[in-house]
């Protein structure tokens, strides 16, 4: 955890921090908690907030946990930006260690266009009205079948749609292993949720153009495809302050965690 | 200002907590239904398939017509059922054999959708 200047490395403290929310998640999965492991995701909080505005009621399998976890994630988003998605959600955890096994695989990575790739990375919101609106007319969380975190952790078990959820997860896996974090980019209706929070962040990386090389090195680790080296402060609402620019800078301090 | 990058996880570990801490905020009841009795007695039971508002909504059902009851108030959150009612014309092992109840199912056999698990009497 310490290198040899005696400095705190942040990538196995992420990568802890994943370690160790995934497997609370596991263990909840498992039936070993006290409560479903659907209970501890915020995306649920987005999905109660309509019968808790309308009728004080929460939809079947929502719990005032999703809601309370939701207001303590977009405290923290307006602090730390999307560090909820880079630190502790599950389901990123595990597009980012498959896109890993990709870094392995290949030699040289497709690239999706940049212009193609900004453009798709606006179907999230697309995603979350649809989810919305389907959630809240008929009441129930139809897109259960369709959700990776649950048909993951559930075992593709009650109320996901067999074959098809399980072509869901294949794309999840195909779409990681080509693009890093390609569910996040343009799928996560949570990931649009916290956008607008996330532009807010209290907390970002800034660059020091007067020391900066230009190496590239941060646009290269950034799983979001952010690129720092073109910013002095890091505002994109992608930015999910994973700190992998700032660990591969080879100049000092030139990469730093700032407030405001 | 420069701040320790070790502020992000810190912050992480707070938040989480602080929003797990904060959810009996939300508690809202499931179902409040008022019956016709006077009541002078509270319990409250922990229900072992009080879980969502359908079975919430079955189980005040079950006490639709029972004499002595003024209201029940279900929390699906908290899988209770909160009860006040006429200590002269029911108690509470009545309310809890009537919940505990067992029913027909369709292919003849007999299943039992509410038990027991505490109760606590104000």
């Amino acid at each position: 955890m310490w290198d040899i200047g005696g400095r705190m490395n942040i990538r196995i403290i992420r990568f802890l921090s994943q370690a160790t929310f995934l497997g609370i998640v596991v263990y909840l999965a498992l039936g070993l908690g006290s409560r479903s492991f659907e209970n501890y995701c915020p995306f649920g909080g987005v999905e109660a907030l309509y019968t808790v505005f309308t009728e004080r009621q929460f939809t079947c399998a929502l719990a005032p946990l999703n809601l309370s976890i939701l207001i303590g994630v977009v405290a923290l988003t307006l602090l730390t930006k999307r560090s909820f998605c880079g630190w502790v959600c599950p389901l990123g955890a595990i597009a980012e260690w498959i896109n890993k096994i990709g870094d392995k695989v290949w030699k040289k990575r497709p690239h999706l266009p940049r212009s193609a790739d900004k453009y798709l990375r606006l179907l999230r919101y697309v995603v979350l009205a649809i989810v919305l609106y389907y959630t809240y007319t008929i009441g129930d969380l139809i897109f259960r079948g369709y959700d990776p975190f649950y048909i993951i952790f559930s075992g593709n078990g009650h109320e996901t749609l067999g074959w098809i959820s399980i072509g869901v997860l294949a794309v999840f896996a195909v779409l990681s292993f080509f693009q890093p974090m390609a569910f996040c980019r343009y799928f996560c209706p949570l990931a649009a949720f916290l956008d607008p929070f996330s532009k807010l962040g209290v907390v970002r990386i800034s660059r020091n153009k007067e020391t900066c090389t230009d190496c590239t090195l941060c646009n290269k680790v950034c799983h979001f495809g952010v690129e720092p080296m073109k910013l002095e402060k890091v505002t994109h609402r992608d930015c999910v302050n994973c700190l992998e620019c700032v660990e591969v800078c080879p100049v000092k301090d030139c990469m730093q965690v700032k407030a405001f | 200002m420069r701040v320790p990058k070790l502020i992000i996880p810190a912050l992480i570990v707070v938040f989480i907590v602080i929003g797990i801490l904060i959810q009996p905020l939300f508690y809202f009841p499931t179902t409040e239904v008022a019956f016709g009795a006077q009541g002078d007695s509270t319990v409250e039971f922990v229900v072992d398939g009080l879980r969502c508002r359908g079975t919430a909504g079955f189980f005040t059902n079950l006490f639709n017509g029972v004499d002595g009851i003024e209201s029940i108030t279900t929390y699906a959150t908290t899988n209770s059922a909160i009860f006040i009612y006429d200590s002269k014309k029911i108690d509470p092992d009545r309310i809890a054999m009537l919940f505990q109840k067992e029913f027909r199912m369709e292919d003849g056999s007999f299943h039992q959708f509410f038990s027991e698990v505490s109760r606590k009497e104000y």
